[in-house]
């Protein structure tokens, strides 16, 4: 197939095929590096603040924390959401990406579908602990039982534990159907005997075979074209349980594909945090790319904008109305007591990725680093400045109230911070971060040679 | 092969003219059998939109795959730059119908001594004078782009020399953008003013989805009609199908915004946001449904399947499908309030003008088909467009 | 006992031009193993298109119409609630569960057929030709047939080398 010249290379350095498996596979060998030790360390670290956190809530209370009746919701369904919209991001690159045939995912897609794995526990987390009780948390799952009672249906919340729960056994089949050929070359890399069975037993008998690999691209086809529209759905369920309210700041029809686009901003910015870190520690800048960091640059301003049109179309909207409730609560989120929360997240969430115009700036590393974490900084105050301006001010004046959360509701956030950042450690020590296979199949197109005949 | 163009004969431009004379015909006819002044105002407003967004979309369609660097795309590129230039054509129609008498009787707010307390409060952006200003400003922009993108590219084309690939990028990047707005506003400037006392956040990207979708059935249209004209012999099932997965694709997103706006406002059920969809499911409850069959269910199940997507004898009559049920969408957007259920319909009046639309729509993609080659050979893309094979 | 004559290249072009010739002599090949998706391998083995999207597809209309159904009946039959005036038949509120349903299902079935269909899983036993498929080798593997003499084996032998394979081997 004739590729013009005008497209950058995917993958530098003149690699060949072994070179591939060696760059990427090399980093699992061995013993960590010394950051790798301190990285885990600070996280496990955090990881015990969550878990000290944990115990105050579930020994003593949802009490522990700084809800009241006029703010039931605050740090932890603003936390909630902040993750599962980082999540969006890996199934974007796994799906939206393949389908419109964009070759530069090959080299993160495997890295970003495991942060989607590891967001979304972090985000499950929170509607798990803020039941209180815990041990019944099955009670959300329609089962037949003996107070004849089932679900509501009509709840979005409850619409959430489907969404939730679909999206992330099937990314989690996505992400592993895609990992097994990878699994396999590890497993035949394999220099102990235990490493042999244990990766064995986890690439489940892959061979290679041109049978199994035609069946594994139509899996994944249709996997990416049902991960698609599902990444969509996700987030637009979380946009309904704010959406199908009532109150002024909620209840706007633009929330569901302004939830999606935000989610994909943020998500893009982490995995960009993340693979900034990581290409740079294991030694892989010549398949993460700055074409690669450049196109996800690209993806940041085009739904960075997209937030920021919803932002004015809201705003607009809040006057064209004519309700006065729904104007005094944008008034109130510029100038009112939490206009401090207002404008950090304007600042990061409309001037920052307007930044990547520039060229210079879409192909720095060091200030793409910066701005992915300033983007993601905006849009965990994008959702509290919705969750808690709307919910302090809403219709009746003599409810109004202030919120600001306790110790043990900083610890839960902190504690799932350290609880993604262990489990990514993990994850690149145990498994490939780059999609192996899938980096071959378009090394040939893609890379800077022609033809790989030449083995050491 | 040579580098072809387009040659109008002398049987297309008599089926063009014959379009374009019923359409005056049924103009004619609608207002000497005393159909309503509204219902033929709102008609006249439907197919200028309609056809105006179908050319915006094919603008759309070729920057944003200028700007993603696509390469398959070049090959069809032509296709979407001749449908823009319907746009200044559109924008004098429309002018002609606001400026005699279309802006007092379709937008409840020019009725200047009938103002309730509610349309009181939003006279700042619905009256006249500013509402003229935005429309001359939102066509300037359009305009001006369309001509610059359309001469970067043919410049670029005739010689060959980078620096017309790079304008051309730019220009396509600064249309992508200020259409995302000009858009959304246009939308509530022209459709949703028409239910002023109604607002939705999400209606300017709802009616966009919904051109999109449809501007995509009407390139594949377009395509397909070349090629049996025997025209655009390097296009092949390839190209065809990932239009054919983006009329898919987009005829699914266009169906996501439906259900979010609907549901959001059945869910909250509060009485000013749930009149809109009253009036539609009471008095238009035929189209209400007919408009999710046509946009939704049948491209869904038509178009789920691979082969279906490669050739043109489930796609040519699945976009002919869309692109009626898109009509309808903006029927029921614009008909209720303009008109009401009493005096509207679809006759004479909506058929006939529909179809005058049509070739003029014809008339001028086709004039601008002819003034250039049909393949972009100078493209630094084509070559990729060439030998190009979709591969799932 | 089955014997195989497995032959590798070393670039996926050579692979496919060796095919090509391989299937002109009217050699039976029994695999192509492959560290990557080769295009144009399942054309030279004949291989019939997945049925794997069937099974998606049927799957996905399974989920969604027990997942609508299912709502369906618990708010219209079995224990209707009045939840905040919606009918109970709300049909715009049954539709996120049930496109959740339908993307589950298709997703599972189809996964599940695709392990089966391969025969892979954690207990597989799956015969690895060369340990180097996975990284960088391309290989060939023909059958040979029981009653075959050694005369058919360097036929076989022979028209690999030809075809540009190396490393060619009698596996048993």
């Amino acid at each position: 197939m004739y590729i013009s010249p005008l497209r950058e290379p995917l993958i530098r350095g003149n690699k060949n095929y072994k070179q591939v498996t060696d760059d990427v596979l090399s980093p699992m060998a061995g013993k960590p590096s010394k950051y790798w030790y301190a990285g885990i360390t600070l996280a496990g670290i955090a990881l015990l603040f969550g878990g000290w956190a944990t115990f105050r809530t579930v020994f003593y209370g949802i009490g522990e924390w700084g809800l009241n009746k006029t703010i039931g919701w605050g740090w932890g369904i603003t936390n909630f959401v902040w993750w599962v919209g980082i999540g969006h991001a890996g199934t974007f690159i796994s799906a939206i990406l393949l389908l419109f045939r964009q070759k530069w995912r090959t080299s993160i897609n495997r890295s970003a579908e495991a942060m989607t794995l590891i967001a979304v526990m972090c985000a499950g987390f929170f509607p798990l602990i803020h039941m209180g009780r815990l041990l019944l948390g099955f009670y959300i799952f329609p089962y037949p039982n003996t107070r004849s009672l089932w679900v509501n249906f009509n709840s979005p919340l409850l619409w959430d534990v489907f969404a939730i729960s679909t999206y992330f056994a099937v990314s989690l089949i996505f992400w592993y159907v895609g990992l097994i050929p990878d699994l396999g070359t590890v497993r035949d890399r394999a220099k102990t005997k235990i490493r042999k069975a244990i990766y064995g037993f986890l690439s489940f008998g892959w061979t290679g075979s041109a049978r199994h690999w035609s069946r594994h691209e139509t899996v994944s086809l249709i996997l990416a074209g049902l991960a698609a529209p599902l990444v969509l759905s996700v987030h637009t369920i979380v946009s309904f349980d704010f959406a199908t309210s009532v109150i002024p700041g909620w209840h706007t029809t633009i929330f569901p594909p302004y939830f999606v686009s935000g989610a994909i901003f943020s998500g893009f910015a982490m995995v960009l945090t993340l693979m900034i870190v990581t290409r740079k520690a294991l030694n892989l800048e010549d398949y993460i790319t700055l074409n690669h960091i450049e196109s996800m640059n690209k993806v940041i301003i085009l739904t960075g904008s997209i937030v920021g049109i919803a932002y004015l179309t809201e705003f607009f909207m809040a006057w064209y109305s004519g309700v006065e409730f729904e104007t005094y609560a944008f008034f109130n989120r510029a100038f009112g007591p939490y206009a401090w929360a207002y404008w950090i997240m304007m600042t990061c969430n409309v001037i920052t990725p307007q930044l990547f115009w520039f060229r210079k700036i879409r192909r720095s590393v060091l200030l793409t680093f910066i701005i992915s974490i300033f983007v993601n900084i905006g849009m965990w105050f994008e959702r509290f400045v919705i969750v808690v301006t709307s919910l302090h001010r809403d219709f009746l004046p003599s409810s109004w109230t202030m919120y600001k959360p306790t110790v043990v509701e900083v610890g839960l956030y902190v504690g799932t911070l350290g609880l993604f950042f262990t489990l990514f450690l993990l994850f690149i020590r145990v498994f490939p971060v780059i999609a192996v296979a899938e980096v071959k199949g378009v090394l040939k197109s893609s890379g800077e040679q022609k033809k790989i005949t030449d083995h050491e | 092969m040579e580098n072809q163009k387009f040659i109008l004969t002398k049987k297309l431009s008599t089926l063009i003219y014959g379009m374009i004379g019923i359409g005056v015909l049924s103009l004619a006819v609608s207002f000497l059998i005393g159909t309503g002044a509204e219902r033929i105002a709102a008609n006249l407003l439907l197919n200028t939109y309609y056809f105006l967004a179908l050319g915006l979309i094919g603008l759309f369609l070729v920057t944003v795959h200028t700007i993603a660097e696509s390469g398959w795309h070049t090959s069809i590129q032509r296709i979407g730059e001749s449908m823009s230039s319907f746009i200044p054509v559109a924008g004098i129609l429309m002018l002609l119908l606001f400026v005699f008498g279309g802006l007092h009787l379709l937008y409840e707010w020019t009725h200047e001594d009938h103002l309730d307390e509610i349309l009181l409060k939003k006279v700042a952006y619905l009256n006249a004078p500013f509402f003229y200003i935005r429309f001359t400003v939102y066509f300037a922009i359009w305009i001006l782009l369309a001509h610059f993108i359309r001469k970067n590219s043919l410049l670029l084309d005739q010689s060959g020399d980078l620096k017309y690939y790079r304008k051309f990028r730019i220009f396509s990047a600064v249309f992508v953008v200020t259409l995302a707005v000009t858009s959304v506003t246009s939308s509530w400037d022209w459709l949703m003013s028409i239910d002023a006392h109604w607002f939705s956040t999400l209606y300017g990207w709802y009616v966009f989805s919904s051109m999109l979708a449809s501007g995509t059935a009407v390139l594949i249209i377009l395509l397909i009609a070349l090629r049996r004209m025997g025209y655009m012999g390097h296009v092949n099932n390839e190209h065809i199908h990932d239009l054919g997965k983006y009329l898919f694709g987009f005829s699914v997103f266009w169906a996501y915004l439906w259900f979010s706006q609907y549901m959001l406002i059945w869910y909250a059920n509060i009485p000013e946001e749930t009149v809109y969809f009253y009036e539609r499911q009471k008095n238009f409850s035929t189209i209400f449904y007919v408009n999710l069959i046509l946009n939704f269910v049948i491209p869904f199940f038509a178009l789920m399947t691979r082969n279906s997507k490669r050739g043109s004898s489930i796609l040519l009559p699945v976009s002919v499908v869309v692109f009626i049920g898109h009509w309808l969408d903006l029927y029921q957007l614009i008909m209720p309030g303009a008109v009401g259920g009493e005096a509207s319909g679809i006759g004479i009046t909506e058929v006939g003008i529909t179809i005058g639309f049509v070739g003029l729509f014809l008339f001028f993609v086709f004039r601008s088909l002819a003034k250039a080659p049909l393949i972009p050979k100078n493209h630094p893309f084509y070559k990729e467009s060439l030998e190009y094979h979709t591969q799932y | 006992m089955n014997r195989y004559i497995t032959a590798y290249y070393l670039d996926e072009e050579d692979l496919l031009k060796g095919l090509g010739h391989l299937k002109a002599k009217g050699l039976e090949i029994m695999d192509v193993l492959t560290p990557f998706p080769v295009h144009g391998v399942d054309k030279a083995l004949n291989m019939r298109r997945s049925r794997l999207t069937r099974v998606a597809f049927i799957a996905g209309v399974v989920g969604a119409t027990l997942g609508f159904g299912f709502q369906a009946w618990v708010f219209t039959v079995d224990y209707p609630i009045n939840i905040g005036g919606k009918p109970f038949f709300a049909v715009p509120s049954f539709m996120p569960v049930t496109f959740e349903l339908t993307v589950l299902f298709a997703a599972f079935a189809m996964v599940i057929a695709f392990f089966v269909s391969n025969k892979l899983g954690p207990a597989a036993k799956a015969v690895i030709h060369d340990e180097r498929i996975t990284d960088d080798r391309f290989l060939v593997v023909v059958k040979v047939g029981d009653g075959e003499g050694e005369e058919n084996i360097k036929e076989i032998e022979l028209a690999l080398a030809e075809a540009g394979a190396e490393g060619i081997t009698l596996k048993v």
